[in-house]
C-alpha cells in the first residue's frame, strides 16, 4: 500500500494478564507520514496495545521494531527519548505546575530534549502551545483547566517532544462537534510537519477524516487491517463493533 | 533452649501476639478505611491505660470492670479527635495527614503528662501475682485473661465489619469512596465512626496492658511502632491478617529475644523492609485498595 | 521568577548576612547554640525538600542516616583518631554509598509504602548500632574528643551557615534545571513524567541520595558538636519529622520554604519552651495542627504574593480537604 519505508511495526505481539489475553498474536505496521486510526469495542485491548508499545508494560511475545531498532524489552522514559511519543486516554497532567511548565518538561526530555536546555525548553513550549491555540492559558495551573484543554494539553506535551510518532489514546473523547472538527484539523497539520500518527478513537467522523488505514482490534485479535472504505464495510468488523454500537441504538430507540 | 523453655517462650509469644494483635487492629483499620496512618495511636491507647488506673485507684473499679468504661470513653474521644481535627485533612496529601496524627499524639501525650505527670505506673490487683503452672511453663493469670479478652475483641470486630450494616458501610467506604458515596453511605460520619472504633480498641489496648506492664506518659510511642509491624506485616483493614500478623511479630520478638535480646527489634525492622519490598499488601492482606496506597 | 520570589531571595540574603556578621558583634552563646540548632534543621530541611518536596516521596526516616553520618564519624574520630572533616566526609560517602543500594528498589515503593519502609530503615538502623557493641559503643554510644577551644562553637556555628547557604544554594539551581523540573514531574504523575522521556528510577534516586547525604553530613558535624552520642540521641525520631515539619511550614517544593520554616518554628518552639516550659509540646501540637489545616501549602504561597494572606483564604482552605 505504501512504499514508504516502516517507522513502527510489531509482530505477533501477545499480552496477558494472569488468564486473560489482552493483546494475541498482532502484527501492525506504521509507515513514515502514515496515519492509522486503530478501532475496536470497549476492552478491545486498545489502549493496553498502546501501553505495551511505549513499553509502559512489557509484552508476553512478539516483538516491537522503532525505526529499525528492537524495541520489545524497553522503558517508557527510553521510547520518549527516541521519538516516540504519547497521550493517555486518561490524562495524566502535572497539575500543580503552570501549562507551560508542562508543555516545556515535553520538550525538555522527549527526543528533542537532549540539545536544549531549560530555559530554550519554555521557548519550545510557547511555539508549541501557540501551535494548539492555548497561549491564552499558558500561565494557569493545569488543575484549573476543563478536560478538552486538558486534552490539548496532553497533545501539546506529546508535540513539545519532537517524536517521529505520535499515538494519540482517545484525545477527542467528551470533545463536542466543533471541538472535533478543530481537533482534526490540527491533526492534520501535525501529520503535514512530518509526524507518523496512531490514532485510537471512538469518535468515527474523525477517524474517518483523519486515517490512511484503519486497523480493527477485537477481544485482543487483529480482526482488519485496510483503506477505511474497505474496513468500515467488512461484515466482520460491522458485527463486532459497528453492529454492537448499531443493536445498541436500535436498543435504546426501542427501549 | 530446652522443651521447658522452648514451650514458655511460645507461651509468652502467643500472649504478647494476642495483645499486638489489639494494640495493632485500630491502627490498621483506619490505614486501610480512611487511608490515615494514625501515628497518634500510641498516645490512646496510653490513654486508656491511665483513665484504667485512675478507675482503678481513686473509684476502685476493678480494670477488668474498668474495661468497658475505658473503652467508651476512648470511642468518644475518637470520635471527637476525626469530627473536629481530622476531619478537615481527610483528603489532604499523605504527608499533611501524617502530621496532624503527629500534631494529635504530641498535644495528647503533653496533657497525659500534665494530668498524670511523669511517674511510672502500674495496675496491681490483688489477684495480679496468680499464675498457672503447667509442666513448669508458669502462666499469668492476668496476662491469659488478656489474651484472650484480646482475642475475642478482634474476632468480634471482625465479624462486627463483616455482618452488620455499618461495618459494611466502613469497609465499602475504604474499598471505593465514590461508589461508597453512590450507594448512599454518608462518608463524613462513617469516618467518624471508624476512627472512634479504632482509639475504642485502643484504649481496650491500653486498658489490658496497664493490667500486665507498668507505662510512663511517653510510651506511646513504642506501641505506634508496634502497630506499624504487625500491619504492615498482616496486611492492612483485614482482620485474621492483623492476628496472624500480631501472632508472627510477637513470635520474632520472644525467640529472636531469648537468643539474642539487642537484635529482636532490628530482625522485626529489617523484615519489615524486606516485606514492603516483596510483597507491600503484607503478608496474608489481599491488596485492599486496588493499588491506589493514598 | 515573580516579584515576591525575588523579594523573598533578598530576605534571605540579608537574613544570611546577618547571621554571618552576628558572631562579630559578640553573640551570646545563648542566641548563637539556638541559631546553630535552626540552621541544621534548616539544611536536614532542605535536604529532605529534595526528596519530599521536590520529588514527591514522602521519606519519613532520614534520621536513619542522621545517626548513621553521626555513628560513622564518632567512631572514626574515637577508634581511628581521624580528623573531624575526613570522619565527616567519609560519614556522608557511606550514607549515600547506602542510600544508593537501597534506592532503587525502596524507591519502587510509593505513598505509605515508601513513608513506612523508610520509618522500618531507621529503626532497623538504630537497632543495628545500638547492637554492634564492639564498634559503636551499643546502647551507651561513644564520647567524641572534646574540642576545648574557645572558638569551637562559633566554628560549628559557621559550618552549619555555609551549609545552610550551600544547600539553598543547590536547590535554586537545580531547581531552574532538568533535574529540577524531571523530579516536579515525577511528583505530579509518575506514569506521565515516564511517557515525556523522564528516566524516573535515575532521578528518584539522585534526589534520595542527595538528601542522605546531605543528612549524613549534619549528623557528623552534629556527632562532633555534641560529642556525647548515643543510639537513643542520634536515632531520636524528631531528626525526621522536624525538617518535614519546617518545610511543610515553609512551603514544600521551592527554594526559601524550608530556610523560612526553620527561622520561624525554631525559635518560636525555643520560645514556647522558656515561656511555657511544661506544656510546650502541646501548644507545638496545636500549631503543628492549625498549620496543617489552615496553611496546606505553607507560607510560601503568600510570603510570594502568589496568593493574598486574608482571613477568608486562610478558612478557604480546609474546606478543600475535608470528607
Amino acid at each position: 500500500m505504501s512504499t514508504k519505508p516502516l517507522v513502527l511495526q510489531t509482530q505477533g505481539l501477545t499480552k496477558t494478564f494472569g488468564g486473560l489475553m489482552a493483546l494475541s498474536n498482532v502484527n501492525m505496521t506504521l509507515h513514515e507520514g502514515e496515519i492509522l486510526g486503530v478501532i475496536g469495542p470497549n476492552g478491545a485491548g486498545k489502549t493496553t496495545f498502546i501501553n505495551v508499545v511505549t513499553a509502559l508494560y512489557p509484552p508476553s511475545s512478539g516483538k516491537i521494531e522503532f525505526l529499525g531498532r528492537d524495541v520489545s524489552v524497553s522503558h517508557p522514559h527510553r521510547m520518549g527519548r527516541i521519538g516516540l511519543a504519547r497521550t493517555f486516554q486518561v490524562v495524566r497532567p502535572f497539575r500543580n505546575l503552570s501549562v507551560l511548565e508542562n508543555v516545556a518538561v515535553g520538550a525538555m526530555f522527549g527526543a528533542g530534549g537532549a540539545k536544549r536546555s531549560a530555559s530554550e525548553a519554555f521557548g519550545r513550549a510557547e511555539q508549541v502551545l501557540t501551535r494548539v491555540g492555548m497561549k491564552d492559558k499558558i500561565s494557569a495551573d493545569a488543575s484549573r483547566l476543563t478536560i478538552p484543554d486538558l486534552k490539548r494539553l496532553e497533545l501539546a506535551r506529546a508535540l513539545a517532544m519532537d517524536p517521529k510518532v505520535l499515538l494519540l489514546d482517545e484525545v477527542m473523547a467528551g470533545l463536542h462537534t466543533a471541538e472535533i472538527d478543530r481537533a482534526v484539523e490540527l491533526l492534520k497539520q501535525i501529520h503535514a510537519d512530518g509526524i507518523s500518527l496512531l490514532v485510537v478513537e471512538h469518535v468515527m467522523k474523525a477517524i474517518k477524516a483523519l486515517s490512511h488505514r484503519i486497523m480493527v482490534l477485537d477481544f485482543g485479535k487483529k480482526i482488519a487491517d485496510d483503506a477505511p472504505d474497505v474496513v468500515l464495510n467488512d461484515p466482520n468488523v460491522i458485527a463486532a463493533y459497528l453492529g454492537q454500537r448499531y443493536m445498541q441504538r436500535q436498543h435504546e430507540k426501542a427501549g | 533452649m530446652n522443651s521447658i523453655q522452648f514451650a514458655q517462650t511460645l507461651v509468652n509469644g502467643i500472649i504478647l501476639g494476642g495483645v499486638l494483635s489489639l494494640v495493632a487492629l485500630g491502627f490498621s483499620i483506619v490505614w486501610g478505611i480512611m487511608h490515615v496512618v494514625n501515628l497518634a495511636h500510641g498516645a490512646f491507647i496510653v490513654l486508656g491505660s491511665y483513665i484504667t488506673y485512675t478507675l482503678y485507684t481513686s473509684l476502685g473499679i476493678d480494670p477488668f470492670l474498668g474495661l468497658p468504661l475505658t473503652m467508651i470513653t476512648l470511642f468518644v474521644v475518637g470520635y471527637a479527635t476525626e469530627r473536629w481535627i481530622i476531619h478537615w485533612v481527610i483528603r489532604a496529601p499523605l504527608m499533611a495527614k501524617f502530621f496532624i496524627t503527629f500534631g494529635i499524639g504530641m498535644l495528647l501525650e503533653n496533657l497525659i503528662l500534665q494530668v498524670w505527670k511523669a511517674d511510672v505506673r502500674s495496675v496491681t490487683t490483688p489477684y495480679s501475682g496468680a499464675s498457672l503452672a503447667i509442666g513448669g511453663v508458669n502462666i499469668p493469670l492476668v496476662k491469659l485473661a488478656a489474651l484472650a479478652l484480646s482475642i475475642l475483641m478482634v474476632i468480634v470486630f471482625h465479624l462486627f465489619l463483616t455482618r452488620t450494616r455499618q461495618g459494611n458501610a466502613i469497609r465499602s467506604t475504604g474499598m471505593d469512596l465514590d461508589a461508597a458515596r453512590l450507594t448512599g453511605v454518608k462518608v463524613a460520619p462513617i469516618y467518624a465512626l471508624t476512627f472512634g472504633l479504632s482509639t475504642m480498641l485502643a484504649g481496650a489496648a491500653g486498658s489490658l496492658v496497664s493490667m500486665t506492664t507498668s507505662f510512663t506518659p511517653d510510651a506511646g510511642a513504642r506501641y505506634t511502632v508496634y502497630a506499624f509491624l504487625v500491619s504492615v506485616l498482616g496486611g492492612l483493614g483485614n482482620v485474621p491478617a492483623v492476628l496472624a500478623g500480631g501472632m508472627i511479630i510477637a513470635l520474632i520478638q520472644v525467640f529472636v529475644g531469648f537468643y539474642a535480646p539487642a537484635l529482636k527489634d532490628a530482625v522485626s525492622f529489617v523484615l519489615l523492609v524486606v516485606l514492603l519490598l516483596l510483597r507491600p499488601q503484607g503478608l496474608f492482606g489481599k491488596p485492599f485498595t486496588s493499588g491506589k496506597a493514598e | 521568577m515573580t516579584r515576591g520570589d525575588k523579594i523573598l531571595y533578598i530576605v534571605c540574603g540579608l537574613l544570611f548576612a546577618a547571621m554571618a556578621l552576628l558572631p562579630l558583634f559578640g553573640a551570646s552563646g545563648f542566641l548563637l547554640r539556638t541559631i546553630t540548632l535552626a540552621l541544621m534543621y534548616a539544611v536536614m530541611a532542605l535536604a529532605w525538600n529534595f526528596i519530599g518536596g521536590y520529588t514527591g516521596y514522602s521519606a519519613f526516616g532520614n534520621v536513619a542516616f542522621f545517626g548513621i553520618g553521626a555513628t560513622v564519624t564518632g567512631v572514626m574520630m574515637t577508634k581511628m583518631r581521624w580528623d573531624f572533616a575526613p570522619a565527616v566526609l567519609l560519614g556522608g560517602v557511606i550514607c549515600s554509598l547506602l542510600s544508593f543500594l537501597i534506592g532503587p528498589a525502596l524507591l519502587r515503593l510509593r505513598g505509605h509504602y515508601f513513608a513506612v519502609a523508610t520509618l522500618g530503615i531507621a529503626n532497623a538502623a538504630r537497632e543495628i548500632v545500638a547492637g554492634w557493641d564492639d564498634v559503636t559503643g551499643g546502647g551507651i554510644g561513644l564520647n567524641l574528643p572534646l574540642n576545648t577551644d574557645k572558638d569551637f562553637y562559633t566554628f560549628i556555628y559557621y559550618i552549619f551557615l555555609a551549609l545552610t547557604i550551600l544547600s539553598a544554594v543547590i536547590t535554586y539551581f537545580i531547581s531552574r534545571n532538568k533535574l529540577g523540573f524531571g523530579w516536579l514531574a515525577i511528583r505530579e504523575n509518575e506514569e506521565g513524567a515516564k511517557a515525556l522521556g523522564i528516566d524516573a528510577t535515575l532521578y528518584k534516586t539522585l534526589a534520595w541520595v542527595l538528601a542522605c547525604f546531605i543528612v549524613g553530613i549534619t549528623g557528623g558535624i552534629y556527632a562532633y558538636y555534641n560529642t556525647a552520642i548515643s543510639p537513643e540521641a542520634i536515632f531520636n525520631p524528631l531528626y525526621s519529622t522536624t525538617p518535614i515539619l519546617i518545610t511543610l511550614l515553609g512551603g514544600t517544593g521551592t527554594v526559601v520554604g524550608p530556610i523560612l520554616g526553620a527561622m520561624i518554628l525554631l525559635p518560636l518552639s525555643t520560645w514556647l519552651l522558656f515561656n511555657f516550659p511544661g506544656i510546650q509540646p502541646a501548644l507545638l501540637g496545636i500549631i503543628i495542627i492549625l498549620t496543617i489545616i489552615f496553611l496546606p501549602r505553607g507560607l510560601y504561597e503568600y510570603l510570594s504574593g502568589r496568593r493574598k494572606l486574608t482571613l477568608a483564604a486562610l478558612l478557604k482552605n480546609p474546606r478543600d480537604n475535608q470528607a
